[in-house]
């Protein structure tokens, strides 16, 4: 149950995160919204790692440097995640990321790229991306 | 529109390549560190295209109170949906993030707060987000499904394999 509940609180977490950005950026502008919410998450995220002192860091050296880097793709992610909302509204946005977001999961899953242990792609999960594509298409009809 | 479309599809296939990497990265260290890691490089990738893009004038802006705060929920994402998949596992908590993301998604553009254009509320809407939240349960906890299908069908083979 408490599971459920943190669960749900997380998407809507992350909705609000989509339309706060967007609603920021509408004010002060894409780049500006980006640059203030990463700074602010990152502040409150150190101040986690030093209370509970977090030393993990130590093994940072281990992880390769593509792996490690991977925090500026939310440059891309935050940017046309703010224009996409703008164009076209929260729920399809959301929508259409989490296909594209599935579909490549998929696609590294089944090849096992960047690490990821190999899994066979089942056919529930090819009708469960046609499914959200047709609920895609009937949102926009 | 199209261009809405197109921007999703890449902001969708790069959230999917950053948790992909974040997940290396936990392998090695723990959840906080890889959150601030992954947040500082984010700031420091939007500073450096802000400066591109825009120049000087990145830093000329009317910032509300509250805008200083946005970066928090981030941190409840993280919060929240690691809770989750400790508490129910991978499968079943992303599952129920993605669904309750689209509900907020619609609840939102049906109510327009925070100055958003209103998307107004059709039954049509409503049958497009069951769907896909019908399509994100089928992706996530198919194969967990056919797994115990597979072992009621076949519970010696199960059982060998258990052991």
């Amino acid at each position: 149950m408490k599971g459920i509940l943190f669960a749900l609180l997380g998407g809507f977490f992350l909705t609000f995160q989509s339309v706060a950005n967007a609603a920021i950026s509408k004010e002060i502008g894409s780049w500006q919204a980006a640059t203030m919410t990463q700074l602010t998450g990152f502040v409150l995220a150190i101040l986690i790692v030093l209370i509970i002192r977090d030393r993990s860091y130590r093994q940072l050296n281990q992880v390769s440097p593509l792996y490690a880097s991977g925090g500026m793709l939310a440059a891309v992610v935050l940017f046309s995640n703010m224009t996409a909302v703008h164009i076209m509204g929260v729920t399809l946005t959301i929508s259409i990321f989490l296909i594209a977001q599935l579909v490549l999961a998929i696609v590294i899953d089944s090849r096992g790229w960047f690490d990821m242990s190999l899994k066979k792609i089942g056919r529930t999960q090819i009708l469960g991306v046609l499914m959200m594509v047709v609920g895609v298409i009937i949102l926009k009809w | 529109m199209a261009l809405g479309i197109f921007l999703a599809i890449i902001g969708g296939a790069f959230v999917c390549l950053q948790n992909t990497f974040n997940a290396n990265v936990k392998k090695q260290v723990s959840v906080w560190t890889t959150t601030a890691l992954v947040l500082f490089l984010g700031f420091a990738a939007s500073l450096a295209a802000g400066l591109i893009f825009e120049g000087a004038n990145l830093f000329s802006f009317q910032a509300e109170p509250w805008f200083w705060f946005s970066g928090i929920v981030g941190v409840g994402v993280v919060a929240c949906v690691t809770q989750g998949v400790q508490l129910l596992g991978p499968s079943r908590a992303i599952s129920l993030v993605m669904v309750s993301q689209i509900f907020f998604g619609l609840m939102w553009d049906t109510l327009g707060w925070f100055g958003l254009e209103k998307v107004p509320f059709t039954w049509q809407s409503l049958l497009g987000i069951l769907l896909i939240s019908g399509g994100v349960l089928l992706f996530q906890l198919g194969p967990i499904l056919e797994q115990k299908r597979f072992m009621r069908l076949h519970p010696d083979v199960a059982k060998a394999s258990n052991e």
